[in-house]
């Protein structure tokens, strides 16, 4: 059995996901957040349930940790 | 009864009262309705039964401003029209695309929804449709809307035998009016060609021009300016206020569960915004179709959401390995603001086989569809968020504000607006009846009397519309 046959699948897709996640540590995704949506009230930047726009990324700021 | 062109046609003495121009999904509906009530009708059909490059070469023409498809591509010039290549997309226009819009200038049409819902029935059958379901909010903003893929009725074909064996419709294939005249009350007569030749004058009580959401302007256009204004006496607004459906890959789903929404056969589902959402956000109606990503797509989305939230990307991933489908593309189609810029004209400089000028199509998109597409999506978004139903990733050139491509859809061969329904005689071409306005014998079927387009693929609110007008008719002409 080849040495991709004995991982798991999910195995297989960390190992996918963790090349491109590298790029973190070249740039800090916060500094690039900006409120989008309809207004939701005055949430402070460190509001958990504020929708953010990073990267075309529609998130929630506790989606970035 | 068919006949091959206007010779075999003219031996048969056949005397109709009324004269369709056109064979597609507005032309022969109309038409069946007239025959069952027993009016004489003629359909005058520019193509014949098949698909020819030469029949084709009339629908040559040019476009100016946002990319377009070639005329001669988008829209099929023989029995049945464009229902010989359309996808079957089926759903009439909402409510709320009838309803005048205070952020949208020349909203609102002078019918209701209620003015063609009983006649959905009867559109169902002819389309082959199952009943729709009603539409699901999934929050304040957003319903689960249902479009449902028909057969995809190609009309020529499937009422071919009915109309050869009617005794009250004859179709002639291979012939056309070239032009119609009249005198600023009626039309008094056409001209017509026939196998690629003159075939003279014609006459009919009445007129109904059903030869697609192009070829109605070009027709109409060319004859007015041949009669100095006796076929359309407002003609301010022929041409004018043309629509298309903008289509594009507008970015990605990651879903908790991929079965939430997977109701149809073809595992696509459809999202449009609510009437309070559009008032807030000053935007017009859009669908969003999700459709289940490819597994190599899907680990694209998630290596890419790594670089930005990584906590997430590992909870998909293991979504992913649970059910291998958590990830869906995003497909926008969305309702264009009627703009008079949007127009037909006729060529001044090139003219088809029989000499009638052929289109010049004027088209751009305006900072409101913009609008409807980012802000459409990014509600999308926030919906899933609120719902806990997953999040959304625009596409790069939407999030970066860059021009719309044009290795995509594009849009969606709807071709509507240039006749448009209406009160205001500046605003519009045709009545409530699709009547022309002051005109007592033409009429105009088809998806150019379209006041608005909504986000739904025209064919089923032709049809419905079709019916409407043949009933209208049977009424009308049997006086």
């Amino acid at each position: 059995m080849s040495f991709f046959r004995k991982m798991s699948r999910r195995t297989l897709v960390q190992a996918l996901i963790a090349v491109p996640a590298l790029s973190l540590f070249r740039k800090r995704p916060e500094a690039d957040a900006a409120r989008t949506g309809p207004s939701r009230g005055d949430p402070s930047p460190g509001d958990p349930d504020e929708i953010v726009e990073i990267n075309g990324w529609i998130l929630k700021r506790s989606d970035l940790a | 009864m068919i006949f091959d062109g206007h010779e075999a046609y003219r031996a048969a003495n056949f005397k109709p009262k009324v004269c369709i121009l056109g064979s597609g999904p507005a032309g022969t509906t109309i038409a069946r309705k007239l025959g069952a009530a027993g009016i004489p009708v003629v359909v005058l059909e520019a193509g014949s039964r098949e698909y020819s490059d030469e029949s084709q070469d009339f629908y040559r023409g040019t476009t100016a401003g946002d990319f377009y498809f070639d005329l001669d591509i988008t829209r099929l010039r023989y029995m049945g029209g464009s229902s010989n290549h359309w996808a079957g997309w089926c759903r009439v226009l909402d409510k709320q695309d009838f309803e005048p819009k205070a952020w949208a200038p020349d909203t609102g049409w002078p019918i209701r929804r209620a003015d063609i819902e009983p006649y959905l029935p009867e559109v169902h059958d002819i389309l082959e449709l199952p009943d729709f379901r009603p539409d699901v909010p999934i929050s304040d903003d957003i319903r689960w809307v249902q479009l449902i893929k028909s057969p995809a009725v190609r009309f020529g074909e499937k009422f071919a035998d009915e109309l050869d064996k009617s005794r009250n419709i004859a179709v002639v294939l291979n012939t056309y009016a070239t032009e119609l005249a009249g005198d600023g009350k009626r039309v008094t007569g056409a001209k017509l060609w026939s196998n690629g030749q003159d075939a003279g004058p014609f006459s009919a009580d009445y007129f109904i021009v059903c030869t697609g959401g192009l070829e109605n302007s070009r027709l109409l256009l060319w004859s007015n300016q041949r009669s100095n204004g006796g076929v359309i006496p407002n003609a301010t607004a022929l041409g004018r206020y043309w629509m298309e459906h903008p289509t594009f890959e507008g970015g990605n789903a990651i879903l908790a569960d991929y079965g939430e929404f997977e109701v149809d056969a073809v595992n696509e589902a459809f999202f449009s915004p609510t009437l309070a959402a559009m008032e807030r956000l000053r935007i017009m109606n859009f669908g969003i179709r999700l459709i289940e990503t490819p597994y190599a797509g899907v680990k694209h989305v998630i290596a890419d959401l790594a670089c930005t939230a990584p906590d997430m990307a590992e909870w998909v991933a293991y979504q992913l390995s649970q059910n291998l489908r958590c990830a869906a593309q995003l497909y926008v189609a969305w309702e264009q603001a009627p703009l008079a810029s949007n127009q037909i004209k006729l060529s001044k400089t090139d003219v088809d086989h029989a000499g009638v000028p052929r289109i010049e199509l004027h088209w751009k998109k305006s900072e409101l569809e913009r609008r409807t597409l980012v802000e459409g999506l990014k509600l999308f978004g926030t919906t899933l968020i609120e719902k806990d139903l997953g999040r959304v990733r625009l596409m790069d050139w939407i999030a970066n504000g860059e021009d719309y491509p044009t290795d995509e859809e594009t849009a969606g061969h709807h071709h509507m607006g240039g006749t448009r329904m209406g009160t205001d005689i500046t605003r519009s071409v045709v009545d409530a009846n699709c009547k022309v306005h002051g005109m007592d014998n033409l009429y105009v079927g088809g998806s150019s009397v379209f006041c608005t387009s909504g986000q739904a693929n025209p064919t089923t609110t032709i049809t419905a519309l079709a019916c409407r007008l043949g009933d209208h008719l049977s009424k009308v002409v049997a006086v």
